[in-house]
């Protein structure tokens, strides 16, 4: 089994001290993200296991040999790597190119032969580039050419794979693809190491996750363990949520917007009315007129629940899956008592929430504007048998008015 | 079935062997016809005659007095003692300068590169001078190691300007060489004016004349430029990667910058070497390899042999359109070879400044 172990190193650039005392060790096929900032080091990381930066302090192991020992293309039999520039100008078949791989096998004078062609075209295969192989390198889009750099790279047949961030020139279905590819190759026992930007494909498929932050290992482990909210805050300087997603199992980061503080702060307050997700967009958009927002009754858990504490929004919540309490309702009514209107989202009425829609008549009897969504008022969306029908219509009678958006609504007059 | 699927390879490989056999007897055939070209025109059954004669007499007699000068009509010096190391040089040029210039279009991962536009020809020129009149004293030995030196100090002059960071701005490099280049060239009339005291007979050699070539020029050229010519072909898979890049070459398990500076230096040498004997014959390293590349390819393993057998034809057969076109008068081949280039320079630069 091959081990990759990266003791202590120091790299620098001239005097500057990119990669601060890395420590490292690697021994079965796994896929490993190298994530962080702009800057912190990712490539400077990929380089010095590439040989191609000398650690000042600190050394690089493959199965105990320190790299800068071995020969130049012992060290190629072992290590391939696809760095992040990959256009090529010249007139080069694609097969042309996966054969250069075959060049740390080969002596100086020694031609290919038939088996290293085979070699060739079984990593073809393994890329799904095989029908490629006879296309000029300069015709193929980004993401057919990235799968025959992949290719020319396994060709050499090495055991630790280097990438530097392989995916940030392609569409995403072409991410995809490469990421899948790089994770089944792992999968068959080769160490893939990559610099990846986005820090939610390495999450879905990686096994593990470098983090660095200024040339230092913030992290490394499980995504899981790594990527939690407080230390992207930290590493990234950016406000985000972490959750694992319910369709892929894998845990996924969602940024969240920067507080903005040229947004003129409004006295008005206004109250939302929500759930399931229709409140979400418009949680944004009241926010950002500088609005003073209230969003109740919700469960924890919903959608517009988790939105509504990422913005910082007052929210009055109950437990999963359970009725409004007597308690929320009340706690809602105070809410709606220091609200100058309030705004009903198309939101699904079901038993358990259709206590909201009497708050909006006690907003009525107090005088406050209800603005009801146009969508609110279709029947689809009443789970109550027509109790929720009847009381919305029974808010109209009120006089709650019925909007198309949110522009409509003339807020300097409220 | 399975078997035939892997024969592309192989295949591509019988294509070259068959592309350089075509290419080596099309050299050997346009020996054959421009030796009898030329102010004296020889046909065909007198050289085959003369061949067979005097060859015949050298095994009889087991030595090359035949071929002395006293024992020649005067048709047959002009053949064996004018004509023919006249040809056989230009053949080495040819071979010389294409195959420097294909190795610095790899070097450089760029077409515009070669021999004269970035120097070399030129820093050769004025250490060949310095050669024969400085240090003639030392032997004739000082002309081709000189030039050879001059070339050398030149590219690394040339490169180490245009590499900025680590890296090479393909236009800085073209500026840096036509730039330095300039600066040689007053350097070489310098010279001539101040060292020697007949700067024309130098003159008709330095502007890339074929026809002072003699059977000793040849043994003194044979060997490096063969030699040289032979230790690029072994760099040449290596030339292949450095094309996707250093970073990729180094991945490759290629050591780029000590390849490069090996690859630099033998062009320099194959260069500076037919610089020191028949001056300075522009743009045969630019013309012939992107030729050639249109016909056969990128790949430097065909590429170089190609275009060392092409240049030699193209060589043989300018510098016999050199000494026909106005015959008796002879125009030196250095002044045909850029009507040649300079449009095709001039071709490439527009073409890529649209890309």
């Amino acid at each position: 089994m091959t081990e990759l172990e990266v003791r202590g190193v120091d790299v620098y650039y001239g005097d500057l001290r990119i990669i601060k005392d890395f420590t490292f060790k690697s021994d079965k096929g796994e896929f490993i993200a190298i994530i962080g900032p702009n800057g912190s080091g990712k490539t400077t990381l990929i380089k010095a296991m590439g040989r191609l930066l000398k650690p000042k302090v600190g050394v690089v192991l493959i199965d105990q040999t320190e790299i800068f020992s071995l020969h130049q293309k012992e060290f190629a039999k072992s290590v391939a790597a696809v760095p992040q520039d990959t256009q090529i100008d010249f007139e080069f078949k694609a097969i042309d190119i996966v054969i250069m791989g075959r060049n740390p096998h080969l002596g100086r004078l020694q031609m290919e032969t038939v088996e290293d062609e085979k070699i060739a075209r079984d990593a073809m295969e393994m890329t799904g580039s095989l029908d490629l192989m006879n296309r000029p390198i300069g015709e193929l889009s980004g993401g057919e050419r990235q799968r025959v750099i992949i290719a020319r790279a396994l060709a050499q047949q090495p055991r630790i794979l280097l990438l530097d961030e392989p995916t940030s020139h392609l569409d995403i279905n072409y991410q995809i693809e490469t990421m899948e590819l790089l994770k089944s190759l792992s999968e068959e026992g080769l160490i893939v190491i990559a610099a990846i930007h986005d820090l939610n494909l390495a999450a879905q498929y990686c096994d593990r996750l470098i983090m660095l932050r200024s040339g230092e290992a913030v992290a490394i482990g499980k995504p899981d363990a790594v990527l939690t909210a407080d230390r992207i805050r930290e590493t990234f300087r950016c406000d985000v949520i972490v959750k694992r997603h319910p369709l892929t199992n894998a845990y996924y980061v969602a940024p969240l917007p920067k507080k903005r503080n040229s947004i003129q702060k409004s006295m008005i307050r206004v109250h939302l009315v929500c759930g399931g997700g229709s409140g979400a967009s418009m949680m944004h958009e009241l926010q950002n007129k500088g609005f003073q927002v209230s969003v109740g009754v919700l469960n924890i858990l919903d959608t517009d629940y988790e939105v509504a504490e990422g913005l910082g929004i007052e929210v009055i919540a109950d437990a999963p899956f359970s009725p409004i309490s007597e308690e929320s309702h009340q706690a809602n009514l105070r809410m709606i008592e220091r609200a100058n209107a309030v705004i009903v989202a198309p939101v699904a009425f079901g038993f358990g929430n259709v206590k909201n829609l009497d708050a909006c008549s006690f907003a009525l009897t107090l005088g406050k504007r209800v603005f009801l969504m146009n969508e609110a008022l279709n029947r689809d969306n009443d789970f109550t048998n027509g109790i929720a029908v009847d009381k919305l219509s029974k808010l109209l009678e009120m006089g709650a008015e019925v909007v198309e958006d949110l522009k409509e609504i003339a807020w300097d007059y409220l | 079935m399975r078997k035939q699927k892997y024969k592309v390879w192989s295949e591509k490989v019988a294509k070259w062997y068959l592309t350089l056999l075509l290419l080596f007897i099309v050299l050997l055939v346009s020996i054959v016809i421009t030796v009898g070209m030329g102010a004296v025109a020889i046909p065909y059954d007198r050289i085959l005659s003369m061949i067979i004669d005097k060859v015949g007499e050298a095994i009889r007699s087991g030595s090359i007095e035949p071929f002395s000068a006293q024992s020649l009509s005067s048709e047959e010096n002009i053949f064996f003692n004018i004509r023919l190391p006249r040809v056989i040089f230009g053949v080495l040029v040819g071979i010389a300068l294409a195959v420097a210039g294909g190795v610095m279009q790899g070097v450089f991962k760029n077409p515009m590169a070669d021999p004269f536009i970035l120097g070399i020809s030129t820093g050769s020129a004025v250490g060949a001078i310095i050669g024969m009149t400085l240090f003639a004293s030392l032997g004739p030995g000082m002309r081709p190691l000189l030039a050879f030196l001059g070339g050398v100090l030149t590219i690394f002059i040339v490169f180490n300007i245009a590499r900025v960071g680590g890296k090479i701005a393909i236009d800085t490099l073209l500026l840096a060489g036509i730039a330095f280049g300039y600066f040689l060239y007053s350097l070489e009339w310098l010279l001539l004016i101040v060292v020697t005291d007949s700067p024309h007979e130098i003159l008709s050699w330095l502007i890339g004349y074929l026809g002072n070539a003699q059977w000793e020029d040849v043994r003194y050229a044979v060997a490096p430029v063969l030699l040289g010519t032979f230790l690029t072909f072994m760099f040449a898979r290596d030339l292949n990667a450095m094309l996707l890049g250093d970073e990729t070459a180094h991945y490759l398990g290629i050591g780029v910058e000590r390849v490069k500076k090996i690859l630099l230096i033998l062009a320099s040498l194959i260069t500076a070497i037919t610089v020191a004997f028949c001056g300075i014959i522009g743009f045969v390293g630019l013309i012939i390899p992107h030729i050639t590349r249109l016909i056969v390819g990128p790949d430097h393993r065909i590429l170089l042999p190609s275009s060392a057998l092409f240049g030699a034809i193209f060589v043989i057969w300018t510098d016999t359109l050199a000494r026909t076109l106005l015959a008796p008068s002879e125009i030196p081949v250095g002044v045909i070879t850029p009507l040649f280039g300079a449009p095709l320079f001039i071709y490439l630069l527009v073409t890529r400044r649209k890309t």
